[in-house]
């Protein structure tokens, strides 16, 4: 600001420029649309927001706000992974009296434990489902906008839902306990079961032939440094093409039948991406989506509402892991294999299907690991990135959820994952020893123990 | 001035939002509080007043308030029970009720308890700070508190409390007898009298019809056949049912039934129990040999050197360094030249006399003739004869035309 130096004679002025703005924070509580457009310019976390937010797209029943509510999750994991840091051991000898002192002698300890465990489960469902409501939807789609590549954003999703069940499993392995070390026997088995390259795979995944100290350090290097880091990453880069797609596809499918409606020719404003600036600004067609009417500020009321889903499900969490504690079984033992032997809930349905596939005739056994750990899963995740090439459904389809246009595909797609979601249940609650069928109701043999 | 664009959202958003914030802070507060309640606080505003009253309130002020613990480095254990039994050191309580009673004395002089803790006798999961899981039993914790309760449930015969032996045997598996352990002793001399290692390895010795029981206690209870067992489905409850009688477990077995008395079959029960591969340190176990032993061979060639011609070299301790062929004494290390041509060998390097070097010697030798190896005037004069001895023994040898393998330096 050079011109509030305090020559004497010369008047101290204050600033004006257009684009200078002064106040240290960012307002909360905008009294003008202008003071709303700052808070959004001034501000270096909300910059990948737009000054105005199309009101369709806050619906809560759009989007079920659902990427927010992953975001959220992936704070929260953040946030309690912090100090788990400083208190776990990533050692074979130390990693599992680690967590027995995080669950019984750390202040918060078994608390924070929780929170990480749940919202680690619960970012796989969150992502799972929000992938779901973009396919529904077919948000995946371009609209009218120029230069936009949402089919890509798209396959950044799918890349992070990747990421993000990976991040679990190799967060299972950690505790060092039986539950962990026989998830990853079961996961690493099936990885081995890739024709010629498989042993090789489940080589390089374990550092060695047996899961063992190599295995421990791999893993916890991938969970605390790699694969958040890989995710946080895409994050950032999937949140900013949402911001140049033009925001959620909703708004294209209403700009294509805003084209119909008569809009009154803004005069005095002109809206750029950043904000609002008056006078002599380059003239911009006005939109549909700026049209004032059909829009609200984003701070407060987008910034409001992301608060809400924020703090809701940090609220919902912290009730959750008071209530729901993080089992610790037995410290591992290769001697001894658990009865069933189960991999992490979100792969149960591969596990499910590889049990399926495995067929014996005599003595002679073919090997399902193959078709249901990794032809099926790899079929699927390839279709899965493919699909915005795939789908031919007009643009009207985009942003809507379940049109007539795309019916046949959506009735596909959800076969597709109610399959998934019977067999995961089915692989949860009716497995038991054996892997033999119970219903929930109906109890295990007694495991019998030591005294 | 221009106003704020009208939105039709707070109207909702604020209350939603204020509800956000309510569950916030009613979670905060659920989450401390479930943090904050342990039975070990009760405990300890108990022992406080136990104290004082007995004690006086200068004493009460003394308890230590907060999670105790005893941690062994050696054996990775953090036993956090002293800090509900937190009069396990104080005098005056031993006949108090738990958790405010003295630990006996007796086998605390052995067992100092921040070189032992408290599990590794006890069992129980010293980890814990709540009452169940640290006693047990409880899901996935397989070591649960060895005491009379337990003992109870399995209606030991005579003393309930004696389960915890089963850890004495731990670090006492190779002892015939250890003192407090009779269930444990009585299983041993059951063990030898009825010669169970006829058919079963223990120890690294014994038969091969049985399978080998040095390590049986690790086998995992789901491993063990439960079909025909009633009642308790646990390792123990099978072994002691299998010991009373072997075919009414496993019909096609061979092993006898050895009509042992139900106090029998439960102590040889627990015997078999013990026996696993405890990670102990080695100091901790009595009889283990601290010395790598010699061979057979090593120690009669030793025998028959003391006897031999050049006992006195042997004795003496000249053999740690220097062999003596012409005399049949062979050194282990032959650091030292060969003392069979000493009289000869020391004139010629020195230039000076055996008896004269032996009576001043110089360099190494003036260091072991100091230290080591002290000898009398009257036993010097003794190493020369003996050392003429040797080199007129030599000498003989070489005139018969066998010449002995001296080494040279």
């Amino acid at each position: 600001m050079a011109q509030t130096t305090t020559s004497p004679g010369v008047p101290r002025q204050t600033a004006t420029a257009p684009g200078v703005h002064p106040r240290p924070f960012w307002s909360v509580r905008p009294q003008t649309d202008r003071q709303s457009g700052d808070a959004i310019v001034s501000n270096f976390l909300l910059h990948w927001f737009p000054a105005k937010t199309y009101k369709p797209s806050m619906d809560w029943t759009y989007s079920f706000w659902l990427g927010t509510t992953s975001a959220a999750l992936l704070l929260l994991l953040t946030l309690s992974g912090g100090p788990l840091l400083f208190l776990y051991v990533p050692s074979v000898e130390r990693a599992y009296a680690s967590i027995k002192d995080i669950e019984f002698a750390v202040t918060f300890g078994s608390w924070i434990r929780s929170v990480h465990r749940m919202a680690a489960h619960l970012m796989v469902a969150a992502v799972f489902l929000h992938l779901i409501r973009v396919f529904l939807t077919g948000a995946y789609k371009n609209g009218v906008g120029q230069g936009q590549r949402r089919e890509w954003n798209w396959v950044i999703g799918v890349a992070m839902f990747l990421l993000t069940l990976l991040l679990s499993f190799t967060g299972y392995l950690l505790p060092w306990d039986q539950l962990a070390y026989w998830a990853v026997t079961v996961g690493t088995n099936i990885a081995s079961s890739i024709p010629v390259i498989g042993p090789t795979v489940r080589e390089l995944l374990l550092g060695g032939r047996a899961i063992d100290q190599p295995t421990l350090i791999r893993f916890y290097v991938l969970h605390v440094i790699v694969l958040p880091g890989a995710l946080g990453g895409l994050f950032l880069y999937h949140m900013w093409r949402v911001r140049k797609d033009g925001g959620l596809a909703k708004a294209d499918a209403v700009a294509l039948l805003g084209d119909r409606i008569e809009t009154t020719p803004v005069k005095t404003k002109t809206y750029t991406l950043l904000g609002v600036a008056r006078g002599t600004a380059p003239a911009v067609r006005t939109s549909t989506i700026e049209a004032p009417d059909l829009t609200v500020n984003s701070v407060p009321d987008l910034t409001r509402r992301i608060a809400i889903v924020v703090l809701g499900t940090i609220a919902v969490l912290s009730l959750l892991a008071v209530y729901a504690r993080s089992p610790l079984e037995e410290a591992a033992n290769a001697l001894v294999t658990p009865n069933p032997a189960k991999a992490p809930w979100y792969f149960l349905w591969l596990q499910e299907i590889v049990t399926d596939t495995t067929i014996r005739i005599g003595s002679f056994t073919i090997n399902g690991a193959f078709i249901g750990g990794v032809v099926l899963p790899g079929l699927l995740v390839t279709l899965l990135t493919l699909w915005p090439w795939i789908d031919k459904s007009p643009l009207a389809a985009a942003g809507v959820w379940l049109p007539r246009t795309r019916r046949a595909q959506n009735a596909a797609f959800l076969a597709i994952v109610a399959i998934v979601i019977v067999f995961t249940l089915i692989g949860t609650f009716c497995r038991g020893p054996y892997w033999n069928f119970y219903w929930p109701w109906q109890a295990w043999p007694e495991i019998p123990t030591r005294l | 001035m221009e106003q704020r664009t009208n939105s039709p959202y707070p109207r909702l958003d604020k209350p939603v939002l204020a509800i956000v914030g309510l569950v916030l802070v009613v979670g905060a507060v659920l989450f401390t509080i479930n943090d904050r309640e342990h039975e070990w606080r009760y405990y300890q505003y108990q022992f406080r007043r136990v104290v004082a009253e007995k004690l006086g309130a200068e004493k009460a002020r003394t308890v230590p308030s907060g999670l105790q613990q005893i941690w062994v480095p050696s054996l990775g254990h953090a036993d956090r029970c002293v800090t509900c039994h937190q009069a396990v050191a104080w005098k005056g309580f031993e006949a108090a009720e738990e958790p405010f009673r003295t630990h006996p004395a007796e086998p605390l002089k052995g067992h100092p308890i921040e070189k032992f803790g408290c599990s590794s006798c006890h069992g129980g999961q010293g980890w814990a700070v709540d009452v169940g899981p640290a006693h047990g039993p409880v899901e996935h914790w397989e070591e649960p508190l060895l005491g009379t309760q337990l003992g109870t449930e399995y209606s030991l015969v005579d003393n309930k409390a004696a389960l915890m032996q089963m850890n004495c045997n731990t670090c006492h598996r190779y002892d015939r007898e250890t003192k407090g352990a009779e269930m444990i002793n009585l299983a041993k001399q059951i063990v030898n009298a009825r010669g169970c290692r006829a058919c079963h390895v223990i120890n690294s010795r014994g038969g091969t019809i049985g399978p080998d029981l040095t390590f049986v206690g690790d086998k995992a209870p789901e491993q063990y056949e439960y079909g025909r067992l009633s009642g308790q489905r646990t390792a123990f409850a099978w072994h002691v049912a299998h010991l009373k009688d072997p075919r009414a477990l496993v019909t096609d077995t061979v092993m006898p039934n050895f009509n042992l008395t139900t106090k029998e079959a439960q102590a040889v029960a627990m015997l078999i129990l013990s026996w696993r591969k405890s990670p102990v340190p080695a100091a901790m176990v009595p009889g283990t040999p601290r010395t790598d032993p010699q061979t057979a061979g090593e120690r009669a060639a030793e025998e028959a050197m003391k006897i031999g011609p050049g006992a006195w070299f042997v004795k003496t301790g000249c053999f740690v360094c220097h062999s003596i062929a012409a005399l049949g004494v062979k050194s282990p290390a032959q650091i030292g030249p060969d003392l069979s041509t000493a009289v000869d060998d020391v004139q010629s390097r020195f230039g000076r006399t055996v008896d004269d070097f032996l009576a001043s010697p110089t360099g190494t030798m003036s260091v072991v003739l100091s230290r080591q190896i002290i000898l009398t005037p009257a036993e010097k004069t003794i190493a020369v004869q003996k050392l003429r001895e040797a080199f007129a023994e030599y000498q003989r040898q070489k005139a018969a035309g066998k010449t002995p393998a001296v080494s040279s330096h």
